[in-house]
Order: C-alpha cells, then structure tokens, then sequence
C-alpha cells in the first residue's frame, strides 16, 4: 500500500515561455476557458520562444506550426497553443525547432515566434498550457506569477 | 459500423474542430476510431485527433463499436453538420 503512494511520483509541467501566468478562465476563448480541451495555465508572452514544459516526445507538431504536443513518460498529454486564432496565420512568423517524435528536454527551445507579427496578424498572443487528459489526472495550480521558461512550475500532475 | 465525412470546415480539424468532435463523442461508451490517409487515432484523444493533421476537403471515417455505437455516429454527424466541421458523404 504505502509503496504503492510513493510511486505515484509527481510531474511538474515548467513554463514553456517568458511572461506572466493567467488562469484558463481569463483566455477570450471559450474551448480553452471553459476547459473543452482540459485543465490547463494560460501565459501572456513578454518575449523569447516556447521551450518544452517536461521531458517526453514530440507527438503533434501542427502544419501550421502554431500548435505542439508533447507526451510526458508518465502518459500526460501536454498542449502548448501560441496564441488565439494563430491557425488562420498558416505558419507565418512561427519557425518550428523539433519534429514529430523527437525526444525533448525540459526548456529545449521547440518553436522561434515573432511576437509584434502574431500582435497584429491573430487574435491574441495568449498561449494556453493544456493538459488534454487531464479527466485521468489530478492537476495542481501553482500560485499566479511571472515565469521563467524551464524555470517556474505551473502545475504538478498526478495519476488518479 | 462506421460513417465517412468530408471535412468542410475552412482550416480543417485544428484545436477548435477537434475539441468539439472529441466531446461529442467521450459521454458514450463505444470505441471509436477516426481514420485518415490509412491511419485511426481514438477519437476520444484531443491529441491524437489533431496530431492527424486533416485539412479541409479531406475524407475521414469514424467507426464506433460497443453497446451505443448508433447514438455515438449520430452524435458526431450533428456536430460535425451543425458546427459546420463537415458533411456526410
């Protein structure tokens, strides 16, 4: 039994990008802040590229190259999504890093972004950090603040 | 049993799209792939559904199987017709 507690280790999902941290409810987009997708941190972007949040595997990388997932070893689903409604930029001012099944490090660099172009080309450059099955998890916030990517711990996740 | 689509929607199944078909189809208890360009994924995975990368024009199958596999495909078509996503073909 206890053993069986002490296994259940922890993964801490770190800020993939320089800014401060919001909560899901304040994104302007109601798949996000109604958790459509899952639970999940929002960052306002101040400057600088998106870095892997944990370690794992590449397992999306979007056409588009506005979007990226990344599995933990412990089967967490992570979704970076750089800004709102970056879809219709059809890859314009994101240059990706990594490929689909790459192996990434915490606070590997995965995707350069021109910021001033996303401003104002998208709707908004708020990025939500989802945890796409997070229904199996349970997620822990960590207190509102500015983040240093590969650095400031968002959330802690944990199996159910 | 399995229903075939053509995605209509403008930039085809990115977060959005995917998101809605995803929750139409986890409330039921069915297994159900969606399969593109010869490859199935869950289609009650957000991350999978994405990661098949499905443009606009393009013709994807869902099959369901299990004790509510009928209610599910129905499901998905109203959502795929209603949101605009896609339309039976």
């Amino acid at each position: 039994m206890l053993s069986r507690l002490f296994n259940k280790r922890k993964l801490q999902i770190l800020a993939p990008v320089k800014g401060d941290m919001l909560s899901l409810e304040q994104v302007p987009d109601p798949v996000f802040s109604e958790k459509m997708m899952g639970d999940g941190v929002a960052i306002m972007p101040e400057d600088g590229g998106i870095h892997s949040p944990i370690e794992g595997k590449v397992i999306l990388i979007a056409d588009t190259k506005h979007a990226i997932g990344i599995r933990a070893n412990d089967g967490t689903e992570i979704l970076i999504h750089v800004g709102l409604e970056t879809v219709s930029l059809q890859g314009k001012g994101f240059e990706t890093l990594v490929k689909m099944g790459d192996s990434v490090s915490i606070g590997q660099p995965l995707i350069e972004v021109d910021w001033n172009f996303i401003k104002e080309n998208a709707a908004s450059i708020i990025t939500p950090i989802i945890i796409t099955n997070s229904a199996e998890k349970q997620i822990e916030h960590q207190p509102i603040q500015t983040c240093i990517p590969g650095k400031t711990v968002l959330m802690t996740v944990t199996p159910k | 049993m399995e229903r075939s689509f053509k995605i209509t929607a403008s930039e085809g199944i990115h977060a959005r799209p995917a998101t809605l078909l995803v929750s139409s189809a986890t409330p039921y208890k069915a297994d159900v792939q969606l399969t593109y360009n010869n490859k199935s994924v869950n289609l009650k995975s957000i991350m999978g559904v994405m990661a098949q990368g499905i443009p606009a024009g393009a013709i994807v199958t869902i099959s369901a199987e299990g004790p509510d596999e009928a209610e599910l495909l129905n499901k998905v078509e109203e959502v795929m017709v209603t949101q605009g996503l896609g339309e039976k073909c």
